[in-house]
């Protein structure tokens, strides 16, 4: 027994990059919930992270983009399906995405895009106007998306000295520095 | 007006008339958008121009092609459940209503600033504020599976201040009751015939209709001398007491047939069934390129761009009927009174319809015949039966600018019967602006080509809500 708590000790002591994880609440002010606002780690230096080789998804399914909001890491390649009986679109009028324009494809079928710069891309259908959803294009893998409460959850975070940014398709983003040290809670409140 | 008369400026007079008292129906449905909770460009260019796949929402009976409960967000009232389906004819089949009160509305301002001719010749100007000049009520949507309805109630605002309502459709569709899907579909009511799908003035997006195609007035002592008014009849009817069926069969042919209550020529003051027959309808249509007219786009490449496509669309359509009995007040050169009956109208015709990228190039040519009786006075005794002619044409350019912004030119021709009048020529050129998905302002310009003080401007504002 004192073996497994002087290893513990030992562990404990000597590991600053133990992973602890970064929760929270963003308070969105002005708009009907809390959801859909990005919590994630800004670029950390000296640190590059590789691009996933899994692609990401957002499915078009009843004239709707799932998800609305999706953070991925830069470089991430997003596969847009069609799931409706009608022709669906997608473009982009960013200039960080290329000003992609996906053209027309029918149920069933995907089309794919690169996210290859930091971007914090508006995706629409030209088919079908209301259509609207965001890819955030990020430079590290620790992200979140909020729920409708603002509640969000970012596991595996090194501990460490961050700036956490809080971003959000219609209010001001914001930022702080956040030290991570084992589980750290911080909260942000944005507005417009 | 003695409909014999032909004094040009007189007939100016009517036309500019007929485009001061017009209140064209407006045909936008927000009751769609909030049922699928879809903007008004998913089916619009703009409002009321149709793109090619609101042209098949609405020929598929206002229902999303291979339509599932999840694209309909506005969840219906069920009126029974989906079993009793099985247990016809011991339960009645279930329906269901639509979740929320399937009601739009639209408005529309207008400022027409007008000139025409008088009877002594001179210009007779007018610049009128008609704030409102109509308010269309809609109720549309689906009852169940196989049943859909359409209705619109218009309050029009005349420029003397007095107001005119009309009901002017109400009908029931019923969608694919047998048959493969978009094969056969029946509507009945009062409504706008499928024969004119592609150039219904509802859908238009200019302010002015084709007068020259729908208002003719083919009844006049030497034949018809131009357009319609009250106590007229008309070469055809734009809506009509209508039992139709129609369907689109292999995506790309499209027909319709009809019966309906004999409106024009045929029904004085636009009264229905004013005798003891039946007029009848029929068109047949094929369509080229583009998408499929129930939607359908499979091996199609479309660009994202909704109202763009390459493809032409043909057909031809004809309408008969009988105006036996419906008598019609008419005076010779002499101003002697006479009756007269339209006996047998035939109308046969051709329609096109080219879309090129951002450019919608459509039109109609009808050749028309009537035979017409003319009776005596009072008696009612024959005294002759002539057959007269007439050709009508028009043919309209609708240019997509950007989206929010087009423009449109229209020429229309019309050779009256009457040999002694000089043929209708008309011009109409329309600016739209889309302020917002559901604003509209319309700049509009309707000239007499024959005549160069006989002209209207108009400024319009429309809402959709």
């Amino acid at each position: 027994m004192r073996t497994i708590l002087c290893a513990a000790l030992f562990v404990t002591a000597t590991t600053p990059l133990l992973a602890g994880d970064l929760h929270g609440k963003v308070a969105c002010k002005g708009v009907r919930d809390s959801s859909d606002a990005v919590v994630s780690i800004a670029a950390i230096p000296g640190k590059t992270f590789p691009a996933p080789k899994e692609h990401a998804k957002i499915d078009q399914a009843n004239l709707v983009f799932h998800p609305h909001v999706l953070p991925v890491l830069v470089g991430t390649t997003v596969d847009f399906l069609n799931s409706d009986a009608v022709l669906h679109n997608v473009f982009t009028p960013d200039a960080c995405a290329e000003k992609f324009n996906l053209g027309t494809w029918p149920k069933g079928q995907v089309k794919s895009f690169e996210f290859k710069k930091e971007c914090a891309a508006t995706l629409l259908c030209k088919v079908h106007p209301e259509m609207e959803a965001f890819v955030v294009a990020l430079p590290t893998p620790y992200f979140a998306v909020t729920k409708a409460d603002g509640t969000y959850h970012i596991p595996d975070v090194p501990d460490g000295t961050y700036t956490v940014k809080v971003w959000h398709p219609k209010l001001k983003a914001a930022q702080k520095s956040v030290t991570v040290a084992g589980a750290t809670a911080t909260d942000f409140e944005i507005s417009r | 007006m003695n409909i014999s008369v032909r004094r040009l400026p007189w007939a100016f007079c009517l036309v500019a008339g007929l485009v001061l008292a017009d209140a064209r129906p407006a045909a936008a449905v927000p009751a769609f958008s909030r049922k699928y909770q879809t903007s008004c460009q998913t089916c619009h260019v703009i409002f009321p121009k149709l793109n090619p796949f609101g042209q098949a929402f609405r020929l598929n009976g206002y229902r999303m092609p291979q339509e599932t409960a999840e694209q309909v967000k506005q969840k219906p009232v069920s009126l029974g459940a989906e079993a009793y389906e099985r247990m016809w004819p011991e339960m009645v089949w279930p329906s269901d209503l639509p979740g929320n009160v399937p009601f739009a509305l639209n408005t529309k301002m207008a400022n027409i600033y007008s000139s025409s001719v008088d009877e002594t010749g001179h210009q007779v100007v007018h610049n009128d504020f008609q704030f409102p000049q109509e308010a269309n009520l809609f109720a549309a949507g689906t009852l169940g599976k196989n049943f859909g309805f359409f209705g619109e109630f218009t309050w029009a605002e005349r420029p003397d201040g007095g107001s005119d309502t009309e009901i002017e459709h109400a009908r029931l569709d019923v969608i694919s009751p047998f048959g493969p899907e978009h094969l056969v579909n029946f509507r009945i009511g009062k409504l706008s015939p499928n024969l004119y799908d592609g150039f219904q003035e509802m859908w238009l997006m200019t302010d002015n209709g084709v007068d020259t195609l729908f208002t003719y007035n083919p009844i006049g002592f030497h034949g018809g001398t131009g357009l319609s008014e009250e106590e007229a009849g008309v070469s055809l009817p734009q809506r009509a007491r209508a039992i139709e069926m129609y369907g689109v069969a292999a995506h790309r042919l499209f027909y319709t047939i009809g019966i309906d209550s004999p409106i024009g020529p045929g029904g004085p003051g636009g009264t229905f069934g004013s005798n003891s027959q039946k007029d009848f309808y029929a068109r047949v249509d094929y369509k080229i390129g583009g998408m499929g007219l129930d939607g359908d786009t499979t091996g199609v490449q479309l660009p994202p761009e909704n109202w763009r496509e390459n493809s032409l669309r043909v057909g031809v359509l004809g309408y008969t009927g009988n105006g036996k009995d419906v008598n019609f007040d008419v005076t010779d050169d002499e101003g002697n009174p006479f009756k007269m009956q339209d006996r047998r109208y035939n109308r046969i015709g051709v329609f096109a319809s080219l879309y090129f990228g951002d450019l919608n190039l459509f039109g109609v040519a009808l050749h028309g015949t009537d035979k017409l009786a003319l009776l005596d006075d009072t008696t009612l005794a024959q005294i002759e039966e002539t057959r007269r002619t007439y050709d009508a044409w028009f043919a309209q350019a609708d240019y997509v600018i950007r989206p929010p912004f087009q423009v449109s030119v229209r020429y229309e021709n019309l050779r009256v019967a009457d040999p002694t009048v000089p043929s209708i020529r008309a011009l109409n050129a329309n600016f739209s602006f889309l302020i917002r998905a559901n604003i509209k302002a319309m700049l509009e310009y309707h000239r007499d080509l024959r005549e160069s003080q006989n002209y209207t401007l108009a400024t319009v504002l429309r809402f959709a809500l």
